[in-house]
């Protein structure tokens, strides 16, 4: 007999993404089911994904073309909000991703405080390009196109900026990469051909060009469409060559993809993407420059570079939107359905993972001492930085799923903790295989101290990676969790 | 657990001399590459489990796919004998030897007996129902619903009183699954629920037992929930699976929808340990309520 709480229960999750170029927001509703039978332990799961409202695409709000200003962006959530007939205190999840130029430190800390009154309780900001990447290929269908078809697919979202890579194999990110392309790093009047504003990547092409266009020129349409050409072909590089040539290794803001896999599928996403899917030969700047910008002009020529180098074309299913909604919808993971808590603060933000056993060669060691030194090696290296955010210990799980071996791990934990949690009393535990419960359950029962306790399983986590824990849904079965990198560094 | 394993090395050497003496073991086994030794070589008692794995479960047996990435994530899904090709209308012999060997191993868990050393290592005492022997206990269902004389008198003798849960292991139809699960969930269980301050019953093995002896063994304890660990029926797919059954007082007009059930309790579904865990919070649960089944449920749903 499946327990009597409600088998059913909505969120409201908010996706706000705030580029180099456009600022959007997206609000949508999961729904989150028990698809367990009646006589099997619960599981629950995040079911259905509707997105109930899109934002306009606005321009983001910028002062000398790096300053975000956060006063406007809180308005334009506001008018938002007010369309969708929400208030703040409807949203129970979601994530601002912060890309691009405006990702700069400066910006980040004024954002998160102008968003705080629209972000709900549990919004959290997120960024980095990783992230960012796997955001775009899951909101652009190309994570759903591999697990459905069982094809490999690289998504690259270009933007304004930058050109995020995200390879996907049965609906798994298994590859990322970031390129600083994108169409709006050389402004050109609206509708005109002068030149107003070449960034700092655009510089480094037209350098290997040996172009001397600058802010004020009139531009050619050959120069341009030379320039698109060159940084189309940098981006069809990293697709190709495990060794990029020079400028592209020069644009590249992230190790290059491995390239271990063979690429036939490529998928384009992000504002420069519709003008990959059009049948359309610009042939002078006036045409292309609508935006202020060479973006058209640059996905023209992906599309030429990109079928000549013979990959093949799929199209998205979202295109200038697919990051923010990749970031309102797949944000959020849900904990497996049998864990342990104990813990009246939920949520709570910012809590930092330590994975001391993470990517080791050697198996999980199984006495308690070992796995006690372990996260006090760990703990020690964090060199009191702990002091600032709750910590999260990360383990993939005992070395055996066995009664003893999570005894041995509960032990370990306690050992290895115990300077911690006479400060904190609070102690977080993620697991990745099922057994959550066992381990709060076997941790409560070996301590002498009354703690607070998160014990959550079916997670993956990296050491450094931050999350967010939402507060308890379905009946106390599930916890919601938000990976993210945080956008400003503490230490700095 | 040897004793099964045993037969069914037998069970595969006897195949296999019967492929041979038509011609086609040699032939078959080059064409599905089916490792020789496996069979041959007596494997040592800890090396049993490879021989059950024929063919590993997981294996795509068609031959040339045209886009094997699917086939390997579809085959996730499920533990269905899928992609397993065929040969002409027939399936390989590999795929053919594995529903064999599955089969046995089955077979096996109903009709092998849970082990001494087993019960003595988890301090368990064992008790029989009416079903004298493992004919009468499949033929005679109401045997088993009932201890035997001396099961009774043991209990009277042996078990605590007034207890708010008493567990009973019960072999049911896979003594494959209490061997398997047992030393894992029966720990995880006590570890819980005397941390909730919960009385404890003496637990209790039930030879040739069926769910409904729990109401029996109820009544003789004076236990407030009884909880049995039973051995499920086996299938192609896993022998060792366990449920576990719980009624809040049962009587003489306790039916099945007065049970609450958790079933598919083995390491390929729920953990055993994990389940433990779980199966505590269902219990804190029946006790607060006062009901189980079907009562607990309309219980919850008035809230």
């Amino acid at each position: 007999m499946a327990m009597g709480e409600s088998t059913v229960q909505t969120m409201t999750s908010v996706g706000i993404d705030i580029g180099t170029t456009t600022t959007q927001c997206v609000i949508s509703r999961l729904t989150i089911e028990n698809t367990a039978s009646a006589t099997l332990v619960p599981r629950m799961e995040i079911t259905g994904k509707e997105v109930i409202h899109r934002s306009e695409i606005y321009h983001t709000p910028l002062h000398q073309h790096h300053l975000v200003n956060a006063v406007e962006i809180s308005r334009i959530l506001a008018k938002e909000y007010a369309k969708a007939g929400v208030t703040p205190r409807d949203i129970d999840t979601g994530a601002v991703i912060i890309t691009g130029e405006s990702a700069k430190k400066e910006n980040a800390k004024a954002l998160l405080e102008a968003l705080a009154d629209y972000a709900g309780d549990f919004v959290v900001a997120t960024a980095g390009p990783h992230l960012e990447s796997v955001y775009a290929g899951k909101g652009s269908g190309a994570a759903k196109y591999s697990s459905e078809k069982h094809e490999l697919i690289v998504n690259i979202d270009v933007g304004g900026g930058t050109a995020n890579y995200a390879v996907f194999q049965e609906g798994e990110a298994i590859d990322t990469a970031c390129l600083n392309v994108g169409g709006h790093l050389i402004e050109i009047e609206p509708g005109g051909r002068k030149i107003t504003f070449i960034a700092e990547p655009a510089q480094h092409v037209l350098k290997a060009l040996d172009c001397h266009l600058k802010v004020g020129d009139e531009v050619p349409f050959s120069h341009l469409q030379k320039i698109a050409l060159t940084m189309a072909r940098c981006i069809g590089e990293v697709l190709k060559c495990k060794v990029p040539s020079e400028l592209t290794r020069k644009l590249l803001m992230t190790e290059p993809l491995t390239l271990d896999y063979p690429i036939q599928k490529v998928m384009i996403s992000g504002g420069v993407a519709d003008h990959v899917y059009k049948d359309f030969s610009p042939r002078s700047v006036e045409e292309i420059s609508f935006f202020g910008d060479m973006g058209p002009l640059l996905g023209w020529a992906l599309r030429q570079t990109l079928l000549e180098e013979g990959f093949e074309l799929i199209k998205p299913l979202e295109t200038v939107r697919a990051t923010v909604i990749g970031t309102g919808t797949q944000s959020v993971n849900l904990s497996g359905s049998t864990i342990h808590v104990k813990e009246q603060s939920l949520p709570l933000r910012n809590v930092l993972v330590l994975a001391p056993f993470k990517n080791l060669t050697s198996p999980m060691p199984d006495t308690p001492e070992e796995i006690a030194q372990g996260i006090r090696k760990s703990l020690t290296a964090l060199a009191g930085e702990y002091e600032l955010h709750p910590i999260a210990l990360a383990f993939e799980g005992p070395r055996t799923l066995s009664f003893p071996d999570i005894q041995n791990l509960a032990q370990g934990i306690l050992l290895g903790m115990e300077d911690y949690l006479m400060k904190t009393n609070r102690l977080i535990v993620v697991l990745e295989k099922d057994c959550g419960k066992i381990l709060g359950q076997s941790l409560a029962a070996l301590s002498s101290q009354d703690m607070e306790m998160i014990c959550i399983d079916q997670l993956d986590l990296g050491n450094s990676d931050y999350i967010d824990i939402g507060r308890p849904l379905m009946g106390g079965r599930v916890v919601p969790v938000v990976i993210k990198t945080l956008v400003f560094d503490t230490k700095a | 657990m040897s004793l099964p394993n045993q037969d069914l090395e037998k069970i595969v050497q006897d195949v296999l001399a019967e492929l041979t003496k038509r011609g086609l073991a040699d032939s078959a086994s080059k064409e599905q590459a089916v490792p020789k030794p496996a069979f041959s070589s007596a494997p040592a008692a800890n090396d049993d489990e490879k021989m059950v794995t024929l063919v590993s479960a997981d294996e795509i047996l068609i031959d040339n796919p045209a886009n094997l990435a699917a086939l390997k994530a579809m085959k996730k899904t499920t533990p269905a004998r899928i992609c397993i090709g065929r040969a002409g209308a027939r399936p390989k012999t590999a795929s053919w030897l594995k529903l064999l060997a599955d089969h046995a191993v089955a077979q096996d868990a109903v009709f092998v007996d849970v082990s001494e050393d087993f019960l003595k290592k988890m301090n368990l005492i064992s008790v029989q129902s009416a079903a004298e022997t493992k004919e009468l206990f499949l033929t005679r269902p109401d045997l088993g619903r009932r201890l035997s004389e001396e099961g009774r008198k043991t209990i009277l003798e042996k078990c605590a009183k007034n207890v708010q849960v008493q567990i009973l292991v019960v072999d049911g139809l896979s003594s494959t699954a209490i061997e398997a699960n047992v030393g894992d969930i029966l720990p995880a269980l006590m570890q819980g629920l005397k941390a909730s301050g919960i009385t404890v019953g003496t637990p209790v093995f039930v030879k040739h037992g069926r769910v409904w002896v729990q109401d029996e063994v109820a009544n003789l304890v004076n236990a407030e929930v009884v909880i049995s660990l039973i051995g499920e029926r086996p299938g192609l797919g896993t022998a060792e699976s366990l449920s576990a059954y719980m009624i809040y007082r049962p009587n003489e007009k306790t039916v099945e929808a007065d049970r609450t059930v958790v079933s598919n309790i083995h390491r390929g579904g729920i953990p055993p340990a994990e389940a433990g865990a779980h199966l505590v919070e269902l219990l804190k649960l029946i006790l607060k309520e006062k009901a189980s089944g079907v009562n607990l449920n309309a219980k919850l749903h008035k809230d």
